[in-house]
């Protein structure tokens, strides 16, 4: 499994494309920065292939005002669970 | 890299030739047979046709590419041109000691190779 | 979509920038260039924008910045040849393949994750 990570929101950037070209059935993507906001109900469906490998950091939801926005299908997690999500992971890519 | 401050002078002749401070020339078009021959003999080297063989190939190189070439490329640029016997490293620390590509590159005219250790 | 076979390596670079507006192209071909020359196995996949950078005919800028082409052909000489673009960001672009400086080989999505799971470090650029 690879950790992608992706730091554009959908609605500015086309990176996101990418990532999800570049996913594997198993791999995981985690948004954080602006990419948080590709975790809005208006946004998601953008990730619509990759149910239940989409996550989004608390921290910058949080920042951004956005953690009661929040879709339901995005699991959220904190710094740890990005540590965990990175240790169980064989490598990381970044989508910048 | 290519660098613009002025470390020292080389006298070449009846002119001065402005290095780098590493002693890469800092006007590339200074560049002479002369003034390679000088930079040698700073460091005791007396340049033979198989230097000047190695000087033209990486001068073609950086006509080509417009960069000079890590010792890898390097190689296989004078194997290409000169035949595998030459396309070795031996050959090159033998001509130039110790960084073959950092030595001929500057003895060559061009700018330090970026990548390179 | 058929996955094509791609090789597996030390380091993919995946390049998303175009010539000029920004240094990543360059930077992104220096790292590729460095790990080559220290010996890595090396792999390309040019991607969204960055397909630009595989355009035949470009040059450098109108104040002489300098191009990225006559790096793109000394790639071969530091034994980078394992060249891969993102098809649907060629199409995208509405180029075609022939218009191309360098032989890179298209992929599909199942092919490109491929490609990146099959690198041990990889770097966007």
């Amino acid at each position: 499994m690879i950790l992608h990570i992706l730091n554009r929101s959908p609605s500015s950037s086309l990176v996101y494309r990418e990532a999800l070209a570049g996913m594997g059935p198993e791999d995981r993507l985690l948004l954080v920065e602006d990419g948080v906001q590709g975790a809005l109900p208006s946004q998601v469906r953008h990730f619509e292939g990759i149910g239940g490998r989409l996550f989004a950091l608390r921290e910058d939801l949080v920042a951004h005002g956005l953690e009661g926005h929040c879709d339901a299908s995005v699991q959220v997690v904190d710094v740890d669970g990005f540590v965990a999500l990175t240790e169980e992971a064989d490598k990381t890519v970044s989508w910048f | 890299m290519a660098s613009t401050e002025i470390d020292r002078f080389l006298w070449v002749e009846t002119h001065r030739v402005a290095l780098d401070p590493e002693g890469y020339l800092v006007d590339l078009g200074d560049w002479t047979p002369a003034v390679a021959r000088a930079m040698a003999a700073e460091e005791g080297l007396e340049l033979t046709d198989e230097h000047w063989e190695i000087i033209t190939v990486l001068r073609d190189f950086y006509a080509r590419y417009e960069a000079s070439p890590a010792m890898r490329p390097l190689v296989k640029a004078v194997g290409q041109s000169l035949g595998s016997e030459k396309g070795r490293s031996l050959h090159l620390l033998r001509l130039f000691p110790e960084s073959p590509a950092r030595v001929a590159a500057r003895l060559a005219g061009l700018p330090k190779p970026a990548n390179c250790l | 979509m058929q996955t094509a076979t791609v090789p597996a390596g030390d380091v993919l670079v995946i390049l998303r920038h175009p010539p000029h507006g920004s240094s990543w192209l360059r930077e992104g071909l220096d790292a590729a260039l460095v790990a080559a020359a220290f010996g890595q196995a090396v792999s390309l996949l040019f991607q969204g924008d960055g397909v630009l950078a595989l355009l035949q005919g470009q040059g450098p800028g109108p104040l002489g910045q300098k191009g990225t082409s006559a790096t793109l052909d000394m790639l071969a000489m530091y034994d980078i040849e394992s060249l891969f673009l993102d098809a649907s960001s060629l199409t995208r672009l509405g180029i075609s393949i022939d218009s191309l400086q360098l032989p890179a080989s298209p992929l599909e999505p199942p092919s490109i994750a491929a490609l990146i799971g099959g690198h041990r470090l990889v770097l966007t650029f």
